[in-house]
């Protein structure tokens, strides 16, 4: 190793291109955020500009029910959105690794939405969601429901969404499961049914603990992607209706691009990232192997 | 392989359930591209009472030929153009960086490794509005270079690479240095020709996810001539709401090629985005 000493500035030559990138794409604009939070008043969509508020953007946010119901609205999709993506992926993850003679083109065709970008799909799914002539509602019709509101009532708007992003999402990280439940050598199982294990014992026993490396990335990665979702109601709902899928995300964009409050937009942009490094790191915390929390993946 | 399937009953039901699961995974597919063959009057009539001609496809291509009336080949041209750049962008920056991870020892190392998997950890969605600000200060706002260079580094790729780069035997970097190539050229002639199964998966990855990207392009190039595809998906379903051949159509189109290149380098594709190597 010794030549390598006098070309100690090669590596970072090498790094600099994708580190400098990294520094200012990425955590600048954090930074941008959390300082510009501070520095613009955010009253009635920035009338009165004034530098250096400190925190009075937090405290106008926190005195805003509407900031209130958004954050309700964000916890409660986390809260059923991330647990239901999970077993269902898990659960078409274990029925997918039956080996049967058409098994490789059934699963093909249940990684289709993976190719498929979220806005085709939000716009597909609206489409067929739609009250007046939406195919879901032809179809439901058949069994003899009435048509329901879907996308137009504030009860059944974040489900609709839910389901959306659902579809997309299952075949996605399922992708993941399956490899990882590819990647579990045989031999366990022989050795587990030798030992007498039923089906359960060794999805208990075998499985859960050589694939909860994978389970616990897909549910971080998961958790982190779906408090950003907001393709959905950009496209379809507009947060409403009612305020009903009113996101912290999708009221970071409206306060910012429509009404032009960036101290409000950028404010609700800091407190969402703290939240979900605060969500990841409670989940790696509680979930995470102490053994494997130094490694990512 | 485990086998969760043995009684007679629990293989119909293994059926039942994939079938359903299949039907609710491919219906908006199925339905979505037979009514892009129709007009809008034979859509919205054949969908109240609903029966079988709902999902055999329609023989009127007018919704095609309306879209690239409607600025729809701008917009693909437009998306071409900035996934390609950021592919090749994308694999020398992140390529090299994995190089430097993979073949030195230097001060600082992990730390910055540590770092750059972190930053790919922050969605970049939650980022978009600080950097949409960024964008307007130092002048790229609504131009190509917002929609391709905050966009290159990539904390995924560099993994890829690093890990690709540390299975290459160092016998033969360091006997090429001794032949007297730089370390550039090490990089250029030794390691790069040996990783094309991972330079294609990450192309893939880059490539898909320009194609796919929406929010970004809708806030850092708000201008018609800028617009990528899927932005110009999301005007034509708020501004032609009523024309649903069209919409049905744009998407098809936009759909179709990122299906076909994963489906192509379907194994390179998915060992990029898992990290496991198919078998």
């Amino acid at each position: 190793m010794h030549f390598f000493k006098k070309q100690w500035i090669v590596p970072y030559l090498f790094l600099a291109p994708a580190l400098l990138g990294t520094i200012a794409f990425k955590l600048y604009p954090i930074f941008i955020g959390l300082w510009e939070s501070f520095i613009y008043t955010s009253y009635g969509g920035g009338v009165e500009k004034r530098l250096f508020v400190w925190f009075e953007n937090y405290q106008y946010l926190f005195s805003d029910p509407l900031f209130w119901q958004s954050l309700k609205i964000t916890s409660l999709l986390t809260v059923i959105i991330n647990p239901l993506q999970i077993s269902l992926s898990l659960g078409l993850a274990l029925l997918l690794m039956r080996k049967t003679k058409f098994i490789r083109i059934i699963r093909s065709l249940y990684l289709l939405p993976i190719g498929i970008a979220l806005p085709i799909a939000t716009i597909v799914w609206g489409l067929m969601l739609d009250p007046i002539d939406g195919l879901f509602n032809s179809i439901i019709g058949v069994f003899g429901i009435p048509p329901q509101p879907f996308l137009i009532s504030e009860h059944q708007a974040l489900w609709c969404i839910i389901g959306i992003a659902t579809w997309k999402g299952v075949a996605f990280w399922m992708l993941f499961l399956l490899a990882g439940l590819e990647d579990i050598p045989k031999q366990y199982y022989e050795a587990a049914s030798i030992d007498g294990a039923k089906t359960f014992d060794k999805f208990r026993f075998v499985t859960l603990p050589l694939l909860r490396r994978t389970i616990l990335f897909v549910f971080v990665a998961d958790t982190a992607a779906n408090f950003v979702l907001m393709v959905p109601m950009i496209i379809l709902t507009k947060g409403g209706p009612l305020q009903s899928t009113n996101v912290l995300v999708y009221e970071a964009y409206r306060s910012g691009f429509f009404y032009q409050d960036w101290g409000r937009s950028l404010s609700i942009v800091t407190i969402l990232t703290t939240i979900t490094l605060i969500v990841i790191g409670l989940q790696l915390l509680f979930l995470g192997d102490s053994r494997e929390g130094q490694k990512l993946k | 392989m485990i086998n969760y399937f043995k009684k007679n009953w629990s293989i119909y039901l293994w059926y039942f359930v994939i079938l359903l699961g299949l039907i609710i995974t491919i219906l908006p597919f199925w339905w979505g591209i037979a009514a892009s063959f129709k007009t809008n009057p034979k859509i919205f009539g054949e969908l109240k009472p609903l029966s079988l001609s709902t999902f055999i496809p329609g023989n009127s291509f007018d919704a095609y030929f309306a879209i690239f009336e409607n600025n729809f080949g701008r917009a693909m041209l437009n998306t071409f153009f900035v996934s390609t750049c950021s592919v090749v962008g994308g694999l020398v920056i992140n390529s090299m960086a994995g190089f430097a991870f993979a073949q030195f020892r230097f001060r600082g190392d992990n730390i910055i490794f540590a770092f750059v998997l972190l930053s790919f950890a922050v969605p970049a969605d939650a980022i978009a509005i600080p950097l949409f600000k960024m964008m307007r200060q130092i002048g790229w706002f609504d131009t190509f270079y917002a929609l391709i260079i905050p966009m290159l580094p990539n904390g995924l790729i560099i993994f890829l690479f690093r890990q690709f780069f540390l299975g290459i035997p160092k016998e033969l970097t360091e006997a090429s240095r001794v032949d007297g190539l730089s370390w550039f050229g090490v990089y250029l002639r030794i390691c790069m020709p040996l990783s094309i199964p991972v330079t294609l998966g990450a192309g893939l990855l880059l490539f898909v996810g320009q194609w796919e990207s929406f929010l970004w392009p809708l806030i850092a190039a708000p201008s018609p001539e800028l617009h990528l595809i899927q932005v110009t998906l999301g005007r034509f379903a708020t501004e032609y709401e009523a024309i649903w051949n069209q919409q049905f159509a744009a998407s098809s189109i936009a759909g179709l090629l990122p299906l076909i290149f994963i489906y192509l380098f379907q194994r390179q594709f998915v060992s990029a985005l898992t990290g496991i190597e198919q078998k």
